[in-house]
């Protein structure tokens, strides 16, 4: 510790390639700490939203493009654990100029008395819930959309159809947030689906989701329901909420290796640029060190001087950048839902160590070889080197 | 008077390893630059070489892909004596109405599962995709529950080799064989007889499309303009071409964000870059006190040492550009949103990329070199003489 | 063998290899300095003045022969122990002063006492009272930019002299300094010597500076010369 302030004053010695490196190191590593915050959100610790951790999503097996039978929601409410269920369906559909992609937002059917039911987490004035319940042509949106494209109760929205045969025209009966995240959604009343495809074959439910009466029920729920209808005209896969949205996933691409090949990119060029500060910074001081020996440091303490100089600088470059990586992630927090974790993206705890972790490897790898060869460097030698 | 280049190549021969590690950080920007543009270049290649000029596919209007159109079967048989359609050799119309589904199966990439187009066609069909050549087995036999797999389907997915069995609709499909289409995107589907999965997914009046080969260019824009203003088939007609063209977006995302971080990467290399010029001009300031006093002029000074960055960052782009070579023709698969399955495809390194991964690596070394360079070429120099 | 012998050499032999050039710096020299001794080494440039300094110094070993400092046999030591005896017995004087630029003159002259047991407040204090020694009380928190060649010289003695070593060596103290700040350090250590019986080595060129000390010897072509005698071209 005595050597501190020895290491902080080395570190300001040339001070403009200290704020070089510094800022270099910042910009990398923020940006990997949002592609680590990503990995980790996406396939380490992500966790399921607080209501969200008790639905579940029941679908066809084969593939999400498939409907279910409307009857299974009775089969579904009976089974043990089950609170509540609802129907869903996507109608997709275009909104306005299909090519413009913030006109892409979810366009879901439910029912609506259960809507709200279910998603626990959604909060909205009685009134508009009510309003919403008992107009078969009434809406509810998301208060994040609705101010992206300047929806208001009482607004009416018309989406074409292009799945289904018919035109939506909707009225904006409510405006929910959420407790948990924005979710983009616009749900509108399952009746709407009935009055237009009365005694249609096509009247069929695109999924269920369920509220379970406790989080440690899902797993049995889920298993309950697939036995349940393995041998029916529509087997099912159920899952938790969370887990079907990750299913999403792969068809961004192969986000995983994607990430990871970007996070091994970025710590190796971080390493680069720190090893080449540290080896230029160490060869216009052999001279010194040459000195430091002959005043009786050791090698050890010679390492050690150096080292430490470049984790302070690599720390430091560290915890700026996660400062910025957690900006970062407030803007991609406010970007638009593709995957329900970019809507909750913070840098965690155990990110947040790996990051400072990387940066104490990074300062300490790249300093390591310079520092032993001064250290090694015969005293006379370095008290003769000129650069 | 200008410096020689052999004076700017010798400095960073004498300083090879700050001058390695600088141009190995330009390098790692560049090939994550170029490796998203081989992403999505090897993805709008893939689509662009898919289609026949000649096809028109037929949706129902308002749809924006096959999978969300229902199209009925008596619009087909209406439309299928438009003028303008080629005949096959026994006079049949060159019309194929199709069924498109997806499913999921569990690919080399995707553990948890990706979704892949099942299609059925008719052997009108099969004549229609005369791009296809069967690389193994045989194709499907109409009336039977039996696939054809695409190239890339076979590939990728192990559930879906000649041999195995598929399980979706009413029950086990057996695949029998594999084609390969020089078309990509055609290789991302499994094929199989359209009656038989129609029935699967109640689907024998409803189905998804219509694929016409029309008999000439003229006839093909005629034939799209015709079906297009008939109210009352109520149909969409384009071009084959152009429907496979559109699902490029699905590689936006990527584009987007490998330019996002190739772009932040770069403020980071650039900033190595800068003190790597201006430790280069610390230690020289002797040696441009020299060559001034020799005659040099401030603007060679500042010329020299911008040479000597942009060397520096050509050295890193070439580095780049090798680091990215090894991905070439790496498959890899990406969900469209059009057709909401896989769409198989090789990574492309195109020359176009390795010239902008080249460019973008001078512009690094431009940014970088600037402020050292002038410092440089502003040194007084007696001062310039006195230091280093 | 006197108890009064600090440092002894005998068949002091030290060659380098340099780029597959041999080259003889020291020669077997046989020396004996005494406690309190203060020795001016004279000769040409590249005769092994500085290379002898180094041995005595413990900063690099033998090729061969034998030295002995303050009875230890220091050419024997592990590194690390040599850095630490280093640090006790031995102070340092270069001829380009060699301070850190980054450290003020006080922190400078703490640097070898931040390797001793002493807390920080008597690092400082035994920082201060070095500095007032060689009459730089006033300049503590100047940073060696700030400071004249002299006074740098003088902050470079001081720091050669905190850790109160028995044996100070300089290797051309007057080299880089004008007349008179030349003298300046001069008087300094010949009051080391004569007021707190430090033993002094000091390699110059200058027979001025020579003057100061009680013996002079020379050295030519690596060979030290008996007492008395001068290399032959010697002006
Ligand atoms: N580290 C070294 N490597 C190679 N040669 C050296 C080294 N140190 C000194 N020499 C050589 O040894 C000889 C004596 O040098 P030195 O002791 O520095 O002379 P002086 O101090 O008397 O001028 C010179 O020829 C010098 O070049
Ligand atoms: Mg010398």
């Amino acid at each position: 510790m005595k050597y501190l302030p020895l290491i902080v004053k080395n570190a300001l010695r040339n001070r403009r390639r200290t704020l070089l490196t510094t800022s270099s190191l910042a910009i990398s590593l923020c940006l990997l700490g949002v592609m680590m915050a990503l990995y980790y959100a996406l396939f380490i610790g992500g966790q399921p939203a607080k209501a969200q951790a008790r639905r579940v999503v029941v679908r066809h097996k084969v593939s999400i493009v498939f409907p279910l039978p409307l009857y299974f929601r009775e089969k579904i409410a009976q089974v043990p654990g089950v609170e509540e269920v609802m129907l869903w369906s996507w109608f997709g559909g275009v909104y306005k100029d299909a090519r413009d992609q913030r006109n892409f937002f979810a366009r879901m059917a439910a029912d609506a008395d259960r809507l709200f039911r279910v998603y626990q987490d959604y909060v909205i004035p009685e009134e508009q819930k009510e309003a919403f319940i008992r107009d078969p042509a009434g809406c509810v949106v998301n208060k994040a959309l609705a101010e992206r494209h300047g929806f208001k109760v009482g607004d009416r929205i018309l989406i074409r159809g292009d799945i289904y045969p018919f035109d939506l025209d909707l009225t904006v009966r409510g405006i929910y947030t959420s407790t948990d995240f924005d979710d983009d959604t616009l749900w509108f009343n399952w009746k709407y689906m009935e009055n237009m495809l009365r005694n249609s074959p096509r009247l069929m439910a695109g999924g269920f989701t369920l509220l379970a009466r406790s989080e440690q029920d899902v797993a049995a729920i889920s298993r309950t329901i697939d036995e349940m209808f393995a041998n029916s005209e529509a087997p099912t896969k159920t899952e938790s909420e969370y887990t079907f949205g990750l299913s999403f996933l792969s068809f961004l691409g192969n986000i995983k290796v994607i990430l990871m090949s970007i996070c091994f990119a970025v710590t190796f060029t971080v390493l680069l640029i720190t090893a080449n500060t540290m080896a230029m910074s160490v060869r216009e001081r052999v001279r010194e060190v040459g000195v430091l020996r002959t005043l009786g440091f050791g090698k050890p303490a010679i390492v050690g001087l150096i080292v430490g100089e470049s984790a302070l600088i690599s720390l430091l470059g560290g915890l700026l950048g996660v400062l910025v990586a957690e900006g970062l992630c407030w803007v991609v927090r406010q970007g638009p839902a593709i995957v329900q974790q970019a809507k909750t993206l913070t840098i965690e705890g155990p990110v947040f160590a790996a990051l400072m972790g990387v940066s104490l490897a990074v300062g300490i790898f790249s300093s390591i070889v310079p520092a032993v060869s001064a250290a090694r460097t015969s005293i006379i030698d370095a008290l003769r080197f000129t650069d | 008077m200008i410096l020689p280049i052999s004076y700017n190549l010798r400095n960073l021969a004498v300083r090879r390893t700050t001058t390695l590690m600088t141009a190995l950080g330009i390098g790692l920007t560049v090939a994550v630059l170029a490796a998203s543009f081989a992403l999505v270049d090897g993805l709008r290649l893939a689509l662009e070489a898919s289609g026949h000029p000649l096809n028109v596919l037929v949706t129902r209007k308002g749809a924006e892909s096959e999978l969300a159109s229902n199209f009925e079967r008596r619009v087909f048989d209406d439309l299928k004596f438009k003028a303008g359609i080629a005949r096959n050799a026994a006079g049949e119309p060159l019309a194929s109405l199709e069924v498109v589904t997806v499913i999921n199966l569990v690919s080399v990439e995707y553990p948890e599962g990706a979704n892949v187009s099942v299609r059925g066609v008719t052997p009108i069909g099969l004549e229609i995709r005369d791009d296809a050549r069967l690389t193994e087995g045989r194709w499907f036999t109409p009336g039977r529950r039996e696939a054809t797999v695409g190239s890339s389907i076979a590939k990728r997915y192990p559930e879906a080799r000649p041999g195995e069995k598929i399980r979706f609709g009413r029950g086990e499909w057996e695949v029998v064989g594999i084609f390969h289409s020089g078309q990509m995107a055609r290789n991302s589907e499994i094929l199989v007889d359209l009656n038989q999965v129609a029935a699967d997914f109640g689907r024998e009046s409803v189905l998804s499309s219509a694929l016409l080969r029309a008999t000439d260019e003229v006839a093909h824009q005629a034939l799209i303009n015709d079906l297009q203003a008939d109210t009352r088939l109520n149909v969409q007609a384009r071009s084959e071409k152009a429907y496979y063209a559109q699902q490029t977006s699905s590689g936006d995302l990527i584009r987007y964000l490998g330019t996002i971080v190739a772009v932040i990467m770069a403020v980071g290399s650039c900033f190595g870059a800068m003190n790597t010029m201006y430790a280069a001009v610390a230690r020289r300031s002797k040696e441009i006190g020299t060559l001034r006093v020799l005659g040099f002029s401030r603007a060679a000074i500042l010329v020299s040492f911008l040479i000597e960055s942009l060397m520096l960052a050509a050295l890193g782009g070439a580095l780049g550009i090798l680091l990215v070579l090894p991905v070439q023709g790496l498959s890899t698969g990406i969900g469209s949103m059009v057709t909401f399955s896989e769409i198989a495809f090789q990574l492309r390194i195109t020359p176009q990329t390795m010239a902008s991964a080249f460019l973008f690596a001078l512009a690094m070394g431009a940014a970088g070199g600037l402020l050292p360079a002038f410092q440089a070429s502003r040194k007084e120099i007696l001062t310039a003489l006195r230091e280093g | 063998m006197s108890q009064d012998v600090v440092i002894r050499a005998r068949g002091l032999t030290k060659e380098f290899l340099r780029d597959s050039f041999h080259i003889v710096a020291l020669k077997d020299v046989d020396l004996e300095i005494r406690r309190g001794e203060y020795l001016a080494l004279m000769g040409p440039s590249g005769s092994g003045k500085s290379t002898l300094l180094h041995l005595i110094a413990a900063m690099d070993r033998p090729t061969a022969g034998e030295i002995e400092v303050l009875g230890s046999n220091v050419a024997s030591m592990a590194d690390s122990e040599m850095a630490k005896w280093r640090n006790r017995h031995i102070g340092f004087v270069f001829q380009s002063f060699n301070l850190i630029p980054v450290l003020t003159a006080l922190e400078n002259v703490e640097l070898p006492l931040k390797l001793t047991h002493l807390k920080r407040g008597e690092r400082v204090q035994h920082a201060a009272t070095a500095l007032k020694l060689v009459g730089l009380g006033d300049r503590m928190d100047h940073y060696p930019r700030q400071l004249s060649g002299g006074q740098e010289q003088r902050v470079a003695i001081a720091r050669a002299i905190v850790t109160d070593p028995d044996i100070i060596l300089c290797d051309e103290p007057t080299g880089n300094l004008d007349a008179r700040s030349a003298n300046e350090v001069l008087e300094l250590l010949r009051r080391l010597n004569q007021e707190f019986g430090k033993t002094i080595v000091m390699v110059t060129h200058d027979p001025h500076a020579a003057h100061f000390a009680t013996h002079i010897r020379f050295i030519d072509k690596g060979e030290l010369l008996p007492e008395g005698k001068k290399p032959e071209d010697w002006s």
